[in-house]
């Protein structure tokens, strides 16, 4: 479930595609107009209207994928997203003043740019100092810059313009009730107002088609690998058709022929599964890297949280698998071999 | 061990034509000889000792083991018989070339289940009999063709056969080295009172035969 907004309403123009808390596409929405016309619905206790822009462009860099974003949020309203979040090592504040230029920036982008409490950056053509560092592992706060939300509206030229407003609905008072009356009653504005669940079961029909494209994937992968095994294991066998034929010419049982065949492709199994995870591991995270435009050198100390060990050893065991099931046919021809035939073949 | 084999007769198709590699062959062992088998290249020689080896199935006829019909018994045991009961010199040799000399010799008693520690000693003493105890940790390509035919008898020797059933032994050789293999196969038979037969064309395997057989287009004759 989201990890933002949680028990909260959101509401964003009618055509943006809400992916967990976050915004994609979608038309701006008047911020007093919008917040004046909440304000009267019945079983509203509290809104806090957002600015999400995304990416921030810090120093030009053009991000195939968008990994930086920025939110302004009213100075008052911070801790509806930030919850308990503390400031590294509690050097710093958090902004207090609507107006003044003062940013808080999540841990990875200050990380990676060295930014520090009081370091001086530029978005957008102006100057803003960071007053402070966030303390968090949350993937969606670890990549920010927050800020007051006049500021981000001044920074990014979207004057009264806001593009999710969360709204807190009474204790007990029933979320669906709540949205119905919000779309009702903002239907000139062309909103739509989610609720946690269906801020969920918008995104479940996404993860769905990612796990299926996933499963076919696999199964690609897997039948290719499989193929390859057994043609890598098919040669291996016909080339030492006469190694197998001497087996069985001094009475190797056939088990242990067979056995000698899966034990070779689990073998190969094993090796090719280690440096498979090796080399796949580091090209994950190259790949982000360059997608991200995040140092591949930050992805390391989170390595086991991007590629959890349990995955690993799934992976590795898959591969195993795969190989012992790919020799069983070859380890087959491999005791079907007619002695007399192969031995007299050589000569 | 005993072997008879009744009216044996080994057919291949080749193309349209059928070949007869083996025909109506009658033949006996029941003591302790080395026995020739002489015939040209194509003459049945390998086949007749690969249907007497087990390892192949006659097309008519009737091998016995012992008074057994080779060919009611089932796979696993005529694979037993050759395990324990038979040892095969090829003339290739055959030896596993990702093996050492010593864990060539070890397989046939790895494979019979012996114990580790007799493999290892019985494998030692067989190649120090063959004149290799100082190539034990060498592998088949560090070894000359004279070296691999010795590994491979000290193989056939492992699980102390009844019978060798050596296939041109010294086809690969030079003469020197093959008046060796000979002498070797030789000092088995009367030593070890182990029955060799050997398919050859080698006269200096015929002169020292106890029973000389010649085989042409698949018949079998006894010489003397």
């Amino acid at each position: 479930m989201n990890v933002l907004f949680s028990g909260q309403i959101m509401v964003v123009s009618k055509d943006a595609i809400v992916i967990q808390a976050i915004p994609i596409g979608g038309s701006m929405l008047p911020q007093n107009l919008t917040e004046k016309l909440i304000q009267n619905i019945t079983g509203m206790d509290k809104t806090v209207p957002i600015l999400f822009v995304t990416p921030i462009g810090i120093g030009g860099i053009i991000q195939p994928v968008p990994v930086n974003f920025s939110m302004g949020i009213p100075v008052e309203n911070w801790r509806v997203i930030l919850g308990p979040t503390p400031l590294k090592g509690n050097i710093g504040h958090f902004p207090t003043n609507e107006s003044s230029n003062e940013v808080v920036v999540g841990p990875s982008i200050s990380d990676q740019y060295n930014w520090t409490v009081g370091t001086k950056i530029m978005i957008s053509g102006r100057e803003l100092e960071i007053a402070g560092i966030l303390d968090t592992k949350l993937g969606l706060l670890n990549r920010c810059v927050l800020m007051p939300l006049k500021l981000a509206q001044k920074l990014y030229n979207y004057p009264d313009s806001i593009n999710i407003i969360t709204v807190k609905p009474i204790q007990g008072y029933p979320q669906k009730n709540l949205t119905d009356a919000i779309e009702n009653q903002l239907s000139s504005l062309k909103v739509k107002a989610l609720t946690e669940d269906e801020r969920y079961d918008m995104i479940e029909p996404v993860l769905a088609q990612v796990e299926t494209w996933n499963i076919g994937i696999q199964t690609v992968i897997f039948l290719m690998s499989l193929i390859l095994v057994m043609t890598v294991t098919v040669m291996s066998v016909s080339e030492r058709r006469r190694d197998f034929a001497t087996l069985d010419a001094m009475g190797a049982p056939l088990s242990y022929v067979f056995r000698v065949v899966i034990f070779e492709t689990s073998l190969i199994g094993v090796l090719g599964g280690i440096l498979g995870i090796l080399f796949g591991s580091l090209a994950a995270l190259v790949l982000a890297s360059l997608y991200t435009n995040i140092p591949l050198a930050m992805f390391f100390p989170t390595f086991y949280e991007i590629i959890p060990p349990f995955y690993m050893l799934e992976i590795f065991l898959a591969v195993v698998f795969v190989c012992c099931l790919g020799g069983i046919i070859p380890a087959i021809n491999a005791t079907r071999m007619r002695i007399a035939e192969v031995l007299r073949a050589e000569y | 061990m005993q072997i008879k084999t009744v009216d044996l007769t080994k057919t291949y198709r080749l193309g349209p034509s059928e070949i007869t590699a083996v025909n109506k062959v009658n033949f006996e062992v029941n003591e302790a000889r080395f026995i020739a088998i002489v015939g040209p290249s194509g003459s049945g020689k390998s086949t007749l000792l690969n249907l007497v080896g087990l390892n192949d199935y006659p097309t008519s006829g009737k091998i016995f083991t012992d008074d057994a019909d080779a060919s009611l018994l089932s796979s696993s045991k005529r694979r037993k018989i050759r395990l324990f009961r038979m040892g095969f010199v090829f003339q290739t040799f055959n030896l596993l070339p990702t093996l050492t000399a010593l864990e060539n010799v070890e397989l046939p008693m790895s494979l019979a289940s012996k114990p580790k520690k007799e493999q290892r000693e019985k494998a030692v003493r067989l190649l120090e009999t063959v004149g290799l105890g100082k190539r034990l940790f060498h592998r088949p390509k560090e070894l000359s063709m004279g070296e691999m035919q010795r590994v491979a008898i000290a193989r056939a020797l492992a699980n102390n056969p009844e019978i060798i059933i050596a296939d041109e032994p010294t086809g690969e050789l030079d003469s020197k080295t093959a008046k060796e293999i000979i002498t070797l196969l030789f000092d088995i038979n009367r030593k070890e009172k182990t029955v060799v037969i050997v398919a050859t064309h080698d006269e200096k395997i015929v002169d020292v035969a106890d029973t000389i057989y010649t085989i042409q287009d698949g018949r079998l004759r006894l010489e003397g």
